[in-house]
């Protein structure tokens, strides 16, 4: 049974054009996802991402399990602070990646997949044993919209938004229309913007609000195909393609977020403090298409005529005018920023620079 | 000439229409629909000779990538130059300029057999 958002009703007489994903139906675009995409760079757009899951984890031990499932140091988290991490696996593999919360003394919230909230719940439980704590899976009991673009914090003002200068990466309790409730200053695009976890009874009257006081920013709802294109051109990864079980933090250029002076132990923790020293059989690098050709998820990579990898993301990038992707690669030197490298595309080879990422300039840090 | 009343399409979401000696070849308003934002493609040359069935040309939206097929068999005698250096412009005609290929075909009657008019074609849909 494909499963509904508590907005679903809300994109069908937008006009939607729906899609399964995760076992959800939901709206892959509006009117078009070049269109969506440019107007959560330029001005600001709404995205319906209760599909996500919400996992609150609470007891005397919270801060101890949490650091044992995930390489960052949850014990240096600061109050109303949030960070980006993965749950590894003993060979150093990823369960999913997530966004873990402080809300108080021994209390986190964790924001993950849609299509892992089963198996992270499961890996959780798992892990759970010896420490006192409790794994409250409320996925289903709560909305989450977020709302990106440069316009977004004009808007949350506009809708009674009582804090000043939330900063990124953070989560507040925050009153917007006049009701209570949880606002982070995170995302998925590149922007700045904010998620609000809204209970799934009021996903509706908020959802409204947003569109008719976003109207004098320009506001349009964004659906999963502009969501898609806006992450990779801000070069996040998407678990499924660019990240698995098989996948660890430091073959997924993930180093940034994962601390080497950690003292804990926690999963993985062996294999990843040795690839950091040793280094790893493949990378993942970004890539800009040096012709119109567009490179997708699977189509293979090649150097000076040998296979060495498989593009895991790829598509055009509508701000940067460029088509990109994202691949894993055989760790070779000579394949760096800059070199050349080829995409099998309907057969036929096609050259790529290798890039940094993102591709565009973030502007999310406020 | 009005597209719609004289075009064949096919499954496969082609259309053929007859222009004196030649067949003009393109996709159906609904196949640009479906894909949504067109933003590549990829034509064959004047002289290619292609099949019915056989693919001709390539096309990319942002989500996916999809190829085209021939409708019927024939030579091609011209390519709409302009269109893969801005693919965009399916997404506002794809017939009057938005045709893709025109051909020479003596393909034989039984090639059509498998074509739909317009009105047909677009009530298998439904």
């Amino acid at each position: 049974m494909v499963k509904q958002t508590y907005l679903h009703e809300k994109h069908i007489n937008l006009g939607a054009k729906m899609v399964d994903f995760a076992g959800w139906h939901m709206p892959v675009q509006y009117t078009s996802i070049i269109e969506e995409h440019k107007t959560v760079r330029e001005n600001v757009g709404v995205f319906d991402v209760s599909h996500m899951g919400e996992v609150f984890i609470s007891g005397n031990d919270a801060t101890a399990f949490l650091n044992k499932v995930v390489p960052q140091c949850i014990d240096k988290l600061p109050y109303e602070k949030a960070v980006y991490c993965q749950l590894t696996k003993e060979n150093g593999g990823l369960v999913d990646d997530l966004i873990i919360y402080k809300l108080g003394i021994e209390n986190y919230l964790i924001i993950c997949n849609a299509s892992r909230i089963d198996e992270d719940v499961n890996w959780l439980s798992i892990n759970q044993k010896g420490y006192d704590v409790e794994i409250d899976n409320q996925s289903h009991n709560y909305s989450l919209i977020a709302i990106q673009g440069p316009k977004a914090i004009n808007l949350m003002n506009k809708m009674g938004y009582d804090i000043e200068n939330q900063k990124s990466f953070t989560i507040k309790s925050a009153t917007l229309e006049g009701i209570k409730l949880l606002v982070s200053r995170t995302g998925y695009t590149g922007e700045d913007g904010f998620e609000i976890l809204v209970e799934n009874e009021l996903a509706e009257f908020i959802w409204d609000k947003i569109l008719e006081r976003g109207q004098e920013f320009g506001i349009k709802p964004i659906g999963l195909g502009a969501r898609d294109t806006l992450r990779l051109e801000a070069g996040l990864h998407l678990y499924g393609n660019d990240l698995d079980e098989t996948t660890t933090p430091i073959e997924a250029d993930l180093g940034w977020s994962v601390p080497k002076d950690k003292m804990c132990e926690y999963n993985g923790k062996q294999v990843i403090m040795d690839q950091i020293k040793n280094g790893t059989q493949r990378k993942l690098i970004g890539l800009e298409m040096l012709d119109k050709n567009i490179p997708r998820h699977e189509y293979e990579v090649y150097f000076l005529g040998e296979k060495v990898g498989k593009v895991t993301s790829g598509g055009i990038a509508p701000t940067a005018g460029k088509n990109i992707a994202m691949a894993y690669v055989k760790n070779l030197a000579e394949i760096c920023t800059d070199s050349t490298v080829q995409v099998m595309i309907r057969e036929k080879l096609h050259d790529a620079k290798v890039v940094k990422r993102p591709f565009i300039q973030k502007r999310n840090r406020v | 000439m009005s597209y719609k009343e004289e075009m064949y399409c096919s499954k496969s979401h082609e259309y053929v229409v007859k222009e004196d000696n030649k067949y003009v070849i393109g996709l159906t308003d609904y196949a640009i629909e479906q894909l949504g934002d067109i933003v590549f493609l990829e034509l064959p040359s004047v002289g290619d000779e292609f099949e019915k069935g056989e693919t001709f040309a390539n096309i990319e939206s942002v989500k996916a990538a999809s190829e085209i097929y021939m409708p019927i068999s024939g030579k091609i005698v011209e390519v709409n130059e302009e269109l893969p250096d801005a693919p965009e412009k399916l997404n506002e005609d794809c017939y009057e300029g938005g045709w893709l290929v025109k051909i020479e075909s003596d393909a034989p009657e039984s090639e059509f057999d498998d074509l739909l008019t317009y009105d047909d074609y677009k009530s298998e849909l439904e």
